[in-house]
Formats: C-alpha cells, structure tokens, sequence
C-alpha cells in the first residue's frame, strides 16, 4: 500500500510539472564550438604535421639526407606544443573578459 | 666470404628489433602519460571546467613522446630493404637496435615523468594558480629527456652511410 501511495503522490508531481508554464531550457552547448574546432586543429596538426614535413622535407629541401628531414619533424612537433600553450594562455584570458562582460550587462539591467 | 662476415643472414633481425622497441617503449611511456594526466585533468575538471584547455598540456607533450618514436622508426624503416638489393651489415643492424632503444627508453622515462607531474600538478594548478609556470617547465625538462634520446638517435643514424 505504501508503495502505491508513493507512486500516487509521484504521479501528481509529474502533474504540477507539466501543467507549469514551459521555461526556456537551456540549449547552448556546454563546450563552445570555437574551442572544440581549435582542439580539432591542434589534434589534425600533431597527426599531420611532424610526419608530413618529413616526407615533405626529404627529398625536396634536404635531397634526401633523412637526418634533417627527422630532426625537422620533432622541430614541428615542437611547433606545435608552443603553439597548443599559446593558444591555452589566451583562451582563459578571453574566457576571463567574456566573463566581466557579461557580469557587466547584467548589472546594467 | 668477407662479405658474409660483414652482412650475415640475421643482421636485419636487429634493426627490425630496433623498429619494433622505438615504437613499443615510447608508446608505453606516452600511454602512461596521457593517462596518468587524464586521470588528473577528469579529477579538475569537475571542480573547474574553465582550467581544462591549460590542463591538457601534458596531454599534449606526452602525444610528441610518441611522433619522436614514430621519427625514429620512420627512419630506421627507410634504412632497410629486402638482401638482394641491398646488403644489411651486422654493424646497421646493431645501430639501429641502439637507436630503437635510447628513443624508446628515454620516451618511456618522460612519459612516466609527464604522467606523474601532469597529474599532481594541474591538481594543484585547481588550488593554486601561480603554479601554472612552473608546472609547464616541469613538463618541458621531463620532455627534454625524451628528446635527448631523439637526438642521439638522430646522430646514430648517420653513421649507416659512412
């Protein structure tokens, strides 16, 4: 019996849910996109870049000394992780302005 | 006679050794890194999702552990080639064991680096923000090591055409 009282007073409150006025949900996307496109880039650029500038590197710059063509692909790798810090350091800095900004127009309404 | 001495039947056996360990070793280090830092970055993450893009540094330094095996793997594999075009010595073979291994070995010592500093350090990073320099340049010394061991096979490596 306690059960079935359980499920007759769950049974209302599914009532007031949905005779409540529809609130605008929330639907905006929990990661934003530019940050989901910039690691897209940097995972595209770690695959292709090293390997791809060794093949691109051996025979047209170096003439085939595999030597330079290796060290120049853990150069790019490198290239890469600066650019992967750069880009962290100025994403949480424009995170930080959006931030203000937005505390400032609530404030102005 | 003298050039059986020279490039004997099994001579590739090493350098294919080498290959396979360059490949193996980094990319057990570079595992261990990637997650042993995960563990740390989903730990953060809950408690401040903002921190994440810094937080996967570590990540990242441990995925160029793997392209420096990857490197050398490349080029030990452009080294060698079927016997009858091409006579593989003993002494290549042996060369490209040691490059396979100082950069498999060296990676897997900076990744268990990364892995560990990677994980305490952005859990840190979560209480204390002055720690994120500092935590960066740890990280780049433990990588360091594993580019050393790149460089030396790097060096290696040119001693097959002498």
């Amino acid at each position: 019996m306690a059960a079935r009282k359980n499920l007759q007073s769950d049974m209302s409150f599914s009532k007031e849910d949905d005779s409540r006025p529809m609130e605008k949900s929330n639907i905006t996307p929990v990661v934003p996109a530019h940050v989901i496109y910039n690691l897209l880039g940097f995972t595209l650029a770690m695959v292709v870049c090293p390997i791809g500038s060794y093949f691109l590197t051996l025979n047209t710059i170096f003439g085939g000394n595999s030597t330079y063509a290796g060290a120049t692909a853990a150069i790019m790798a490198n290239v890469v992780l600066m650019g992967y810090v750069i880009v962290a350091f100025r994403e949480d800095k424009s995170d930080a302005l959006e931030a203000a900004e937005k505390e400032r127009e609530r404030k102005g309404q | 006679m003298d050039k059986l001495d020279y490039t004997p039947k099994f001579a590739p056996f090493f350098g294919m050794a080498g290959i396979a360990f360059a490949m193996t070793f980094g990319c057990i280090g570079a595992a261990y890194g990637t997650a042993k830092s995960g563990i740390g970055i989903s730990g953060v993450a809950t408690f401040r999702p903002d921190l994440i893009m810094k937080s996967l540094i570590p990540v990242v330094m441990s995925g160029i552990i793997a392209v420096y095996s990857l490197v050398i793997s490349v080029l030990i594999a452009g080294d060698m080639g079927p016997p009858p075009q091409l006579n593989y010595s003993l002494f290549n073979g042996f060369m490209h064991l040691g490059c396979g291994l100082s950069v498999g070995l060296t990676g897997l010592a900076a990744g268990y680096a990364i892995g560990i500093v990677g994980d305490m350090g952005v859990r840190s990073y979560m209480k204390q923000s002055r720690i994120f320099v500092g935590m960066v340049l740890i990280l780049i010394f433990a990588e360091v090591l594993g580019l050393y061991g790149l460089i030396v096979a790097l060096i290696l490596n040119t001693k097959s055409r002498g």
